[in-house]
Formats: structure tokens, C-alpha cells, sequence
């Protein structure tokens, strides 16, 4: 018979194999900590974003604007948004609030949500139906669209809610495909500089001619890119109509 | 074709012969080489998953046994013999694609500034 040390498990392990046992089992913690870490180490800082619950429900009055994606510009703000400021709006989930805002454009309303805030962006999640976005009392003053010329700009385009905060990480290629569903669900894109534009950062992305971000972009999101367009100030908010057929990655030459 | 539009052709050509395997060897090919199996039926559904991830060696079974091609026992033994190249390959290339993966990401270009093409209207 055989003299070859058999472990069974449910009887204490032969001495021959008992200090194989612990180095196998020293390395494997050992190594798949190290390779945790590692790994950990190497994903990019997820930033500040968050959904910002401390705050409380804010509710405000503004007029609203089609750029073609819902922003309201405050004209009656409170403690924490002030008049003057103009964010973007999404609805919960992967969706916006498009259906709802469209036939207030131009109109004043009153909104109320969560707000999400990253840096100097932030945006609302509006509260469901009326309760999140309706008509209000009063002119609407009117919003000049200042343009601010063509640009070349540097750096990722991303869905405004989650980059605001909503995921962790809310940007990067680990978050393509969830920003693409959140794009095809009517969030606004966001557009990040790779240094600050006529001092931000953060940009909202549109088509060619104030329409929607085009689908070839698509293919762009949550890579570091490089395109050309116009950049028009709308309230406090910039817009910057990229054109698709100048994107390319960052760092290649324009064929 | 983009490589991505290439990896969705590929997986759902394996997957539609992988079905079309299923389909043949659990009505019919199942029964031929599996007297347990005869008049047993309700189980079978449930080995669809599996069949439509391994066909090939689904087919390669069937036809060992079928044809009585080897014996017994030599029918399982290549497949055995390949446990372990293909813990290594599969444990090498964990760390591959790992390295790959990072070695091509794109690091952020912060040193690119914005450069204004034109000026705007008002400007």
C-alpha cells in the first residue's frame, strides 16, 4: 500500500502536507492582497461627486431653456442656489426630464429636486411629475446667448449625472457603458476640459446647430479626446457644439 | 467591421451553432448515448446553458461514444490532460490582460491646453 500522504477534509491534514498547506495558503492572502492593491492603486481618483441629501430638497424658480437639453437659469433662488445661476436637470435614474421641460421652453417654472454636485458643476434630479417641474407665475426675462468662438478643446465627454456624482467613479472607461445609457436616456452630456474653459472645467456637449449630441460621439464617450466647435455662454453655463467629424483621440493629428 | 462589431459576430455565431447542437443533441443525441437519459426529459432544458458555452465538446463526446472510437475511460482522458495547461494559460492570461489593459490606457492630458480657433460674434 501506498505510503503517499491523502488528504481527506473532514480529517486532520497528514503532517507531510501541513506545511504545504500553510504556504499555499500564506501566498494565496498574501498575493491576492497584493494584487487588490495593485490594482486599487492604479484606478484614477473617482473625485468629489455626490448626491448631495445634506443639503435637503432645494426648490427654485427660473426660466427654462431647450439647449437642446433641459438648463434652467435661477431668477428667484434660495440659501444654497443663487440668482443668476443656470444647471442642468436629469429625472431619476437613467433618464431626463426632456418630456417635461419641453413645453415650458422659454417659460418661467419652478423646479425642485436633489441636488448633484462635483467642483463648481452641479445639477438637480428633479422630483417626479409636477412636483419636480412646473409653470409658474410671472415674464420670463429673456436669456442672450452670448457665442464665445470656436475652440479646440481637450478631454472626456461624460453623462452629466453620474460625473456630478450619482456613481463612483462617474467617468473613465470602467463607466462607458453606463454613460452611454444615461446619454440614450436623455442625461445631458457633459463635456471635461482638460484645463479650464473661460474659467470651468466642465461644459455642457451638444451637436453641430443646438442639436442633440450626435451618435458617432457615442463611440467617443469616457475617452480622452481631442474636437473643434463653437462655445456659446447661455446664463452662467457654457455650451460647446462639438463637431463630429473633428474628434479624434487626444494626442493624434487631425487627418 | 470595428473590432468590437467582430468579438458580437463571433459570440453570436457560436451561439446560434451552440443552440442548433442543443436543439439535435438533447432531443435526439442525448438518448443514444445515455440509457439513463431515455424518457427523461425535464432536466434537459437545463443543460442548454452549458451546451450552447461548449458545444464543440459536446459534439466531440457524442462522437467519441457513438462511434466507440476509444474506450471507455479514454474517452475523458484528453479532455483531463488539458486541465492543466489550461489552468496555466488561463491563469497567464489573467495577468496579460491586466497588464495590457493598463499598459494602453490613456493617462490624462492635462498638459493639452484649449486653444480659441475664433473669436465670437461679440467679441
Amino acid at each position: 500500500m501506498s505510503e503517499k500522504p491523502f488528504f481527506v477534509g473532514y480529517l486532520p491534514a497528514p503532517g507531510p502536507l501541513r506545511g504545504f498547506l500553510i504556504l499555499i495558503s500564506v501566498l494565496l492572502i498574501a498575493g491576492l492582497g497584493t494584487a487588490g492593491y495593485l490594482m486599487g492603486a492604479a484606478q484614477d481618483d473617482p473625485g468629489p461627486g455626490a448626491f448631495r441629501f445634506d443639503y435637503g430638497r432645494q426648490t427654485v424658480t427660473g426660466v427654462v431653456e431647450m439647449t437642446p437639453y433641459p438648463v434652467i437659469h435661477v431668477v428667484e433662488g434660495n440659501d444654497r442656489i443663487k440668482p443668476g445661476d443656470s444647471f442642468m436637470m436629469t429625472a431619476g435614474g437613467k433618464s431626463g426630464v426632456d418630456s417635461r421641460a419641453m413645453p415650458l421652453n422659454g417659460q418661467l417654472a419652478q423646479v425642485s429636486g436633489i441636488v448633484l454636485e462635483r467642483g463648481d458643476l452641479y445639477m438637480m434630479q428633479l422630483r417626479g411629475g409636477r412636483n419636480g417641474l412646473r409653470a409658474a407665475e410671472g415674464d420670463a426675462p429673456d436669456i442672450a446667448a452670448e457665442p464665445q468662438g470656436r475652440w479646440q478643446l481637450t478631454g472626456e465627454i461624460c453623462d452629466g449625472k453620474c460625473l456630478a456624482g450619482a456613481m463612483r467613479p462617474g467617468r473613465g472607461l470602467a463607466h462607458k457603458a453606463c454613460a452611454n445609457l444615461c446619454l440614450l436616456g436623455d442625461v445631458p452630456p457633459i463635456f471635461v476640459s482638460s484645463q479650464p474653459v473661460l474659467g470651468t472645467e466642465f461644459l455642457l456637449v451638444t451637436g453641430p446647430q443646438g442639436t442633440r449630441l450626435p451618435r458617432d460621439a457615442y463611440d467617443y464617450v469616457a475617452q480622452f479626446i481631442t474636437a473643434e466647435g463653437n462655445i456659446t455662454k447661455r446664463g452662467d453655463l457654457l455650451v460647446w457644439e462639438i463637431e463630429p467629424d473633428t474628434i479624434r483621440l487626444a494626442g493624434e493629428d487631425l487627418e | 467591421m470595428d473590432t468590437a462589431q467582430a468579438l458580437v459576430m463571433l459570440m453570436q455565431g457560436w451561439g446560434i451553432i451552440g443552440a442548433l447542437v442543443a436543439a439535435v443533441f438533447l432531443v435526439i443525441g442525448i438518448d443514444r448515448i445515455d440509457e439513463d437519459a431515455q424518457g427523461a426529459y425535464i432536466f434537459r432544458p437545463l443543460l442548454i446553458p452549458g451546451v450552447l458555452l461548449i458545444w464543440p465538446l459536446v459534439l466531440w463526446r457524442w462522437w467519441q461514444i457513438e462511434s466507440d472510437a476509444a474506450a471507455w475511460a479514454a474517452r475523458y482522458r484528453p479532455v483531463r490532460a488539458s486541465y492543466g495547461p489550461a489552468v496555466v494559460l488561463m491563469s497567464l492570461g489573467i495577468i496579460v490582460i491586466v497588464i495590457a489593459g493598463l499598459s494602453v490606457r490613456q493617462s490624462w492630458p492635462d498638459e493639452i491646453a484649449p486653444v480659441q480657433l475664433s473669436a465670437g460674434a461679440d467679441q
